[in-house]
Parts: structure tokens; C-alpha cells; sequence
């Protein structure tokens, strides 16, 4: 009786431990999301497709006979004592370990360019993903999670620290830069000479291209992560308000508004046959008018079967939209027809942006695969991005 | 989502984001707010939890009675002592049964804390699936996570600390003290062991969590205060004089000088430690008696 008694303690302070670590370890970090993993999309140049692995790595890969390459693999900032490398062992699948990478890798001319969530902008040489140059040499700046954008010579990239920094894309030298009130997570756009970029504190800043000084700024109700578009002179661009904007690029007036949606715009609308297709994260694709903002179509769960969460880019080809949602479904929308079909299934969720090349679409999965759908007939093909 | 997600992760998401909003955007204020609030409402199995632990300490002289009595056959004192038990009404893993009831409450605390936070971008886009259709909720997000010059989505040293300090003051509290020395062992193992467990994690988490566990465990403080007083954490009273005996006070140091001068006009009435060392010579008798003998053994010597 009496060991029975002291089992029965030994066995209460061991669960009390167990649920303890159960909490911390599954907790915290599994369920809740709390691991960086990265979302990057794909850059095609030369038959070759650049992509920032879930690794940590660049890698490029040769789309005719599927040979890959692998830049050195970024570096992490010194975690200070032993406290770090314990957070990196609790959290799910090591994720902590390696860098993660959510902006899509840009090329021009000879160099291809990537910004890390470790706080660092990379140029490597295209052909054998060689350094090039690091920004900044010394240190690291606040994460990256927007890509970064080339425009005559400049590199512009918006921070968390909530800085635009414009950069010589030759030397990697810093030449101009605006700090905004919040972080800035999105993609910056340039079009006639403007960069406009969304901010987490709400605002959509306008500036000259030439010196970063800024035009205009218009402030929404929520924060803004999606990149902008612009066409024929308006700037649409969604908000974590729910709503979708379209502002005069000349001089950041509004010009309309539609908050229909149920959650948050997380990417970049598209524009095709003169309609505006806004992807939300309630799972909906809305089809707007670009004068008006009027909804034309929506497709919501009575065309979409399986309804989830749109965060991964949407992307034009012809007369059709594809995206994909959460569960891993890529869909097809004939944007004459305003018909939606799927096109294939995956298992796993998508959030990296789609891309569309010579009859393919690609994008990351987080099991480290490049996976390409055929845009005709959806049959899947995937090429292993893991290094060794 | 599932139904623990509907039903208990993100109503308390949405509810942290709107307080968060309603003091002006403020994170710190509203994990303070919503650990109040969820531990008023497991007020009565927190009381239930303190009562049996006090019902407990009230046993321990009974207990370690028993201890005296059986304390060579395990057996019948294993028998006398659920006995005593279920007399008095007590269950000894009530307590523990009632601190996992708690458990899934604290979980889902913890993991809205995380959600809210959305310190890296899956965790944002994860937080998107939570949110209620209010406007407030949407143009809240992303939540400031300064507080205090703190970034609550970092691992803070200073709130680690505070976290294991406040856990440890926590369990020495509602410690129940016991002659057992095994029990006694067990209980030190705790009152250390989940301190430093949590102070640990706390260095590795974002420190919106240990925001968290530091005003629960304060609350817990208050609480406990209110219900047993200091409990553990107060100095062991002073053993019962018994009638008719004489004791000896010793008075802090100036007053053990004073014994040299003046020995018949101390204070009578003293603890068992202080009996003890009543009892040994004190040097100014030592020295005395050296010296008698000294004397003596000059005599001897003439």
C-alpha cells in the first residue's frame, strides 16, 4: 500500500512535468505558428527557375533538364547564450536552425537578388550563385518578408524595422531610405517613376523613385501587406480593413472602395479583360469592376468546393486566373466564361506565390519541393529543392 | 477549425485582441486583463484548491502524530492516515486534480497569447483564421507588442526572473509544510523545480507568455495571502511552552553581553533552539570555571 502511495506521487509530479512540457513544446510553438518557415516563390530567367529553398538557400534550377544548383546557405544571427539555441530545439522541426525566406528572389542582368528573414540582402551571380554582395556587410537589419524590387539600377526593399531602403544593385551600397510608422512586411511596385509600398501602420506611402522622397500617402483602416497594382493610372491594393482600394497613383485621391470581403487582402489583385480579381484570406475570389469597384462575380463556396484561406499569389495567363487556398487546391477561373474549375489537389497547405511558365505553373510546398502543374490537363511533377 | 479552437481559442483570441484595443492598443494591458479576468472566473476551483490545502496543513499535527505512533509499520499507518483523511474530508490529490482541471483554461490562455502576438508572418496569416467579422478585431492586427519598453514577442530577462521569483513565492506559499522527511523532500523538489522550469521556458518564449505567468502567479499570491496568510513562506512558530517549566530568553547579541553582567534579571520564556544553546556554557562560565580549577589545582599543589 504504502509503494503503491509512492507511485502514485512519483507518477502526479511526473504529469504535472509532462503537461508542463507539452504545453511549452506543442504549445507554443506547433499550434500556434509561432516557427518561421518561409513562403518563397519562384523567379524564371533564362529557362532557369531561382527560388529561396525552406532550407535557407538559394537554388536554381534548370527547368530543361532539371539540374540544380545551391548558394551557400544564410546565415543566422548570433543567438546570445545558451537560451537561444534552446528556443531552436523546442520549436517544431528545427525551424529556428535555418533562415527562412519569404520574399521571391529578383533577376537582373548577370546578378539575382534575395532579402532573408536573418535581416540581410544578397546578390549572387547567376551563373554560379557566386556572393556577390551582402547588405549590410557588418550585422543584420529587422526580418524581411517582402521581396524586393529592381528598378534602374536601384534595389528597393521594404524592412520590419519599418525602413524603404533604396540600394545600388550593382555594389549593394546603401543610397536613400524613409522610415514608416510601423513594419513594413509587403512588396514594394514602381510605375511611372513611383514606388508605392503598404505599411503595417496602415498607410500606403507614395514616393519619387529618384530620391525616396514621398509624393503622397494614403492611410486605410487596417494594416497593409498585399503588394500594390497599377494600371492605367490607379493604384488597387486590399487592406486588412477587408477592403479593396483603388487610389489615384497622380495624386493618392481615392477613387473607390469596396469592403465586401469578410478578411483580410493578402496579396495582389490581378487585372485581366479590364476586371479586377482580388483573392481574400475568407477564401473568396472577387471579381471587381476597375472603374467602379462594383462586384461583377464573387466566387465563394456555392463554385468553390473546398474554401480556404488565400494567401498564396494568385497569377494571370491568357484569359485565365489561377490560385491556390489553404488545402492545397489549385483552381482555374476562364475569365471570358467567369467559370471555375479545379485544377489539381494537393496535399499540404500553398503559400507561396504561383507562377506561370511555358505551360506550367510553380510554386514551393513545405516539404522543400518545387511542384509544377500543367496548366492544361493539372498533372503535378515536383523537383526536391533539399540540398546533399 | 475544431471545436476546441471554436469553442475556447477563439473566443479568448478575439477577446485579447478587443481589450488590446480598448486600451488603446496596448498588448501588455491586455494579457494583465484577460489573466484577471480568466482567474476570476476559476475563482471557485482555485478556492477549493487553497481550502483543501489548508485543511491539509491543519492535519499535519494529526498526521504527524500518527507518524509517531505508526511509524514502524507502514502499513497501519497508511490505513490510520486515510482514515484521518476521510474523517476530515480531505482528498490528498484533489488538489493535483483540480490544478489539471485548470490545465486546458491555462493552454488555451497560452496559446491566444501566442496567436495574438503573430510575431512571424505564418503565425499572422494563422491568426486571420480566428478573427471574428468585427471591425474592431480586423483594424486592430497586427497588436503593438511593446510594453514597458518590452518587446512582448522576445524572450525578456527580466520577466523570466520575475516569472521564476513570482512562482517560487507562489509554491512556498501554498507549500504544505510536513514531518515526513520524504514528503518534506518532495514538496522542496517542487517549490524549486517549477520555478526554475518556467523561469526556463520563459527565457526561451516570446515574454508575452511570462507577462502572462507573472500576473497569474501574483494573483495566485494575492489570493493565497488573503486565504492563509504567508503560509510557507513564514518563519516556523515558536514550539508551545508548557506550564510550570522555566525557559531562558536570549535576547538578539547586545543582549547576551548583558548575561555576563547580569544573569538573574533575563526573561524567561524561549524557543527550543534557544534552550539548546541556553544549556551550553556561555565563556564568561567558562572562564570562571577554568579558573576554579586553576585555583583548585593550586591548592592541591600547596
Amino acid at each position: 500500500m504504502v509503494k503503491l502511495r509512492k507511485l502514485k506521487i512519483v507518477g502526479l509530479i511526473l504529469l504535472v512535468i509532462a503537461a508542463i512540457l507539452c504545453l511549452g513544446i506543442f504549445g507554443f510553438s506547433c499550434v500556434s505558428g509561432m516557427t518561421p518557415i518561409g513562403w518563397s516563390g519562384g523567379t524564371v530567367a533564362n529557362n532557369i527557375l531561382y527560388v529561396g529553398s525552406m532550407e535557407g538557400r538559394l537554388v536554381s534550377i534548370n527547368l530543361a533538364d532539371q539540374s540544380r544548383q545551391w548558394a551557400e546557405t544564410l546565415k543566422l544571427p548570433a543567438q546570445g547564450g545558451i537560451f537561444g539555441s534552446c528556443s531552436s530545439m523546442l520549436s517544431c522541426g528545427g525551424g529556428t536552425s535555418r533562415v527562412p525566406i519569404y520574399g521571391t528572389p529578383v533577376v537582373s542582368d548577370d546578378l539575382v537578388y534575395l532579402a532573408g528573414y536573418n535581416g540581410r540582402i544578397y546578390a549572387y551571380n547567376t551563373t554560379n550563385l557566386a556572393s556577390r554582395w551582402i547588405y549590410p556587410r557588418d550585422g543584420y537589419l529587422s526580418s524581411f518578408v517582402g521581396s524586393l524590387i529592381i528598378d534602374q539600377g536601384k534595389l528597393y526593399v521594404g524592412c520590419s524595422d519599418g525602413w524603404i531602403y533604396c540600394l545600388d544593385a550593382i555594389t549593394g551600397d546603401f543610397i536613400s531610405g524613409y522610415q514608416t510608422g510601423d513594419k513594413i512586411w509587403g512588396t514594394p511596385t514602381i510605375a511611372d517613376n513611383t514606388l508605392l509600398i503598404g505599411s503595417f501602420d496602415k498607410t500606403i506611402y507614395a514616393f519619387n523613385t529618384s530620391d525616396l522622397t514621398l509624393k503622397w500617402t494614403y492611410t486605410t483602416e487596417g494594416s497593409i501587406i498585399a503588394k500594390p497594382l497599377v494600371y492605367n493610372g490607379v493604384v488597387y491594393i486590399g487592406s486588412f480593413d477587408k477592403s479593396m482600394y483603388a487610389i489615384n497613383l497622380a495624386d493618392g485621391t481615392l477613387k473607390w472602395k469596396y469592403d465586401g470581403a469578410t478578411n483580410w487582402y493578402w496579396t495582389q489583385p490581378l487585372v485581366v479583360n479590364n476586371m479586377l480579381y482580388a483573392a481574400n484570406l475568407d477564401g473568396y475570389m472577387y471579381v471587381l469592376d476597375i472603374e467602379t469597384g462594383s462586384p461583377i462575380k464573387v466566387f465563394d463556396n456555392t463554385e468553390i468546393l473546398s474554401v480556404s484561406a488565400i494567401a498564396s499569389q494568385p497569377v494571370a495567363f491568357e484569359n485565365y486566373v489561377f490560385f491556390a487556398n489553404h488545402d492545397g487546391i489549385i483552381y482555374k477561373i476562364d475569365t471570358t466564361t467567369q467559370t471555375i474549375t479545379q485544377l489539381a489537389a494537393l496535399t499540404g497547405t500553398i503559400t507561396s506565390p504561383l507562377i506561370v511558365y511555358e505551360g506550367n505553373i510553380y510554386f514551393q510546398t513545405q516539404d522543400i519541393v518545387i511542384q509544377s502543374v500543367n496548366i492544361e490537363n493539372g498533372a503535378v511533377a515536383s523537383i526536391s529543392l533539399i540540398s546533399g | 477549425l475544431n471545436v476546441w479552437e471554436l469553442i475556447i481559442q477563439q473566443p479568448l483570441t478575439n477577446v485579447l485582441i478587443v481589450i488590446s484595443h480598448v486600451f488603446g492598443g496596448n498588448f501588455g494591458v491586455a494579457i494583465i486583463i484577460l489573466t484577471i479576468i480568466v482567474n476570476l472566473a476559476l475563482l471557485p476551483l482555485t478556492l477549493g484548491q487553497i481550502k483543501s490545502a489548508k485543511k491539509m496543513q491543519e492535519l499535519q499535527p494529526k498526521l504527524a502524530d500518527l507518524q509517531k505512533k505508526f511509524g514502524k509499520d507502514r502499513q497501519r499507518l497508511a490505513q490510520e492516515q486515510m482514515k484521518l483523511y476521510k474523517e476530515s474530508g480531505v482528498k490528498p490529490a484533489g488538489c493535483a486534480l483540480q490544478m489539471l482541471i485548470q490545465m486546458p483554461v491555462w493552454i488555451a490562455l497560452y496559446q491566444s497569447v501566442v496567436l495574438a502576438l503573430a510575431a512571424v508572418p505564418e503565425g499572422l496569416l494563422n491568426l486571420a483564421r480566428y478573427l471574428y467579422p468585427w471591425p474592431v478585431v480586423f483594424s486592430s492586427i497586427p497588436l503593438n507588442p511593446y510594453f514597458l519598453g518590452m518587446d512582448l514577442a522576445q524572450p525578456n530577462m527580466i520577466l523570466a526572473v520575475l516569472v521564476g521569483v513570482g512562482m517560487w513565492v507562489q509554491q512556498k506559499m501554498s507549500t504544505v509544510p510536513s514531518d515526513d522527511p520524504r514528503t518534506a523532500s518532495q514538496n522542496q523538489m517542487m517549490t524549486w523545480m517549477m520555478p526554475l522550469l518556467f523561469a526556463f521556458m520563459a527565457m526561451s518564449f516570446a515574454s508575452g507568455l511570462a507577462l502572462y505567468w507573472f500576473v497569474n502567479s501574483l494573483f495566485r499570491i494575492i489570493l493565497q495571502y488573503r486565504m492563509t496568510g504567508w503560509g510557507g513562506l513564514r518563519r516556523q512558530k515558536p514550539v508551545d511552552t508548557e506550564a510550570g517549566k522555566k525557559y531562558i530568553k536570549f535576547e538578539p547579541t547586545e543582549s547576551k553581553k548583558m548575561t555576563i553582567r547580569d544573569k538573574e534579571g533575563q526573561v524567561i520564556i524561549t524557543d527550543k533552539e534557544s534552550l539548546k544553546k541556553s544549556q551550553k556554557p556561555g565563556f564568561l562560565d567558562r572562564f570562571k570555571f577554568t579558573k576554579g580549577n586553576d585555583q583548585d589545582n593550586q591548592d592541591q599543589e600547596k
